[in-house]
């Protein structure tokens, strides 16, 4: 295939298809309409439920949103689909000279994904150290009963009160530190030099590391919704000395975005009885902002990884195509990473 | 990528640490670190914090460095100049807007305060 991109030839169209013989193709109107689709959607999706109500008539317009984002995605195929994935273009200026340019792209991505977490890390942050927390309110006496007072009950209150309570959290993060090992040996075997292994041997291999990493990508969100909405049961194990209990999921607890009324058995005066009444609207919108945020990547993943999984399946991923699984690797890496600072300082703290 | 760390595969030992290191951060969680807060003369939750944080650093590195191959290959170097391009941007917003306005909340126009939003 040619390495020259054929730049006074050759006039690939930025609808596609896309003739990849002439080398890649630097003209695709994909990023922009995609970019307007999600502006749209956004828009008008945040329109839906503004100041709480939800008003139907944005709804036409999401739909034109996400219209506008399947037809940006349509025209991206459409240039990409005769891609056979064998062929890396490399840069060829200044600093990138010879660098797959794709891996810079990815690596430009996630940068822009870092953007994002970081404003909530640092809103997290500011609201954190602005408002005073519920208990230090609590043992200072300065509230009265029956009025809510406005302060800042972080997650780990409930969350690391117990064992048992952190159980799904820490779980979570072990099933993403392995996913992060699966998905790497998953491309160590597409990767191996062809001859070296039996064909069938890495077919299987690379399909069954990348299959751990979507199963527990799909345990890691279940166990969050675990968490959040539905809680379990702790059966009782004599020998071990545990007693047949139910833990609450933050949901049963009123760890709301809307609660300004939360009320929790550590906020009970024990002299007088009086119980404090806190918003923890901040707080929790915080909550479930970051680590929402952080799991609608993880389900990302998971699309993404079904898609991986099945093209393993096929036998399509030989050293010469094993990128596609490196770039995954990248992202879902970086889904590691953020869950590396997301789960001491939301979970723990 | 560089193969080995210490003559072991890199990337099962990579895992080895993480998991080793996650460990560690349940266990400071679950663990009653009172005493040795006293010792230093602060609170259980900032001794709890300063050592999820400090775990939460090499954790980062091994993940971006051998697992994100940010360490050994060919264009590591320019990718980590890459990875680096939006250090300043994040320092911003960590340093002047997460820690600088301790009464942010307070300081704030009345339509964005906690609990208002101008419902």
């Amino acid at each position: 295939m040619s390495d020259s991109y054929g730049h006074d030839e050759h006039h690939p169209s930025p609808w596609g298809p896309h003739d990849w013989d002439q080398g890649a193709p630097h003209n695709s109107f994909a990023p922009i309409i995609l970019a307007i689709g999600v502006g749209i959607f956004l828009l008008m999706f945040g329109g839906l439920f503004a100041f709480g109500e939800y008003d139907p008539s944005y709804l036409p317009m999401v739909f034109v949103g996400l219209a506008v984002i399947a037809s940006a995605f349509i025209v991206w195929w459409r240039q990409d689909m005769s891609f056979d994935g064998t062929y890396e273009p490399r840069g060829r200026g200044v600093p990138f000279k010879n660098i797959q340019i794709r891996k810079v792209g990815v690596w430009v991505f996630l940068m822009s994904e870092m953007m994002i977490f970081t404003s909530l890390f640092s809103t997290y942050m500011r609201y954190r150290l602005g408002i005073p927390r519920c208990d230090t309110v609590f043992e200072s006496g300065d509230w009265v009963e029956g009025v809510a007072v406005n302060c800042y009950e972080p997650a780990s209150q409930l969350i690391a009160s117990s064992w048992w309570h952190i159980a799904p959290g820490a779980i979570n993060t072990f099933a993403l530190i392995i996913s992060s090992f699966t998905i790497v040996q998953a491309l160590r075997w597409a990767h191996k030099p062809e001859g070296s292994v039996d064909e069938e041997v890495r077919r299987k291999r690379v399909y069954r590391y990348l299959g751990a990493t979507w199963c527990l990508a799909v345990l890691f969100l279940t166990l969050k919704m675990v968490e959040w909405f539905i809680g379990f049961h702790v059966p009782e194990i004599g020998f071990l000395g545990i007693h047949e209990h139910e833990i609450h999921s933050l949901y049963s607890e009123g760890y709301l975005i809307n609660n300004d009324q939360y009320q929790s058995h550590n906020y009970i005066d024990e002299a007088t009885g009086a119980h404090m009444m806190a918003n923890i609207r901040v707080s929790a919108t915080m909550f479930y902002v970051t680590t929402g945020t952080h799991g609608a990547h993880v389900l990302g993943g998971i699309v993404g990884l079904t898609y991986l999984t099945y093209k393993a399946w096929t036998g399509a991923y030989k050293p010469q195509s094993a990128v596609s699984i490196e770039y995954f690797g990248l992202y879902w890496h970086f889904v590691d990473l953020v869950w590396v600072l997301v789960f001491p300082f939301f979970y723990l703290y | 990528m560089s193969n080995t760390i210490m003559g072991k595969d890199a990337y099962w030992m990579n895992f080895g640490g993480l998991m080793a290191l996650t460990l560690l951060e349940v266990a400071a969680v679950g663990s009653d670190l009172s005493g040795i807060a006293a010792d230093y003369d602060t609170t259980e939750r900032a001794l709890t914090l300063w050592i999820l944080a400090i775990i939460a650093i090499p954790k980062f590195m091994m993940i971006a460095a051998i697992f994100m191959h940010l360490w050994g290959e060919e264009d590591s170097g320019i990718m980590t100049l890459t990875a680096l391009f939006p250090a300043f941007f994040i320092i911003v917003m960590i340093l002047f807007i997460g820690l600088t306005h301790p009464e942010a909340t307070t300081g704030l126009p009345a339509w964005c305060r906690p609990g208002t939003y101008g419902l």
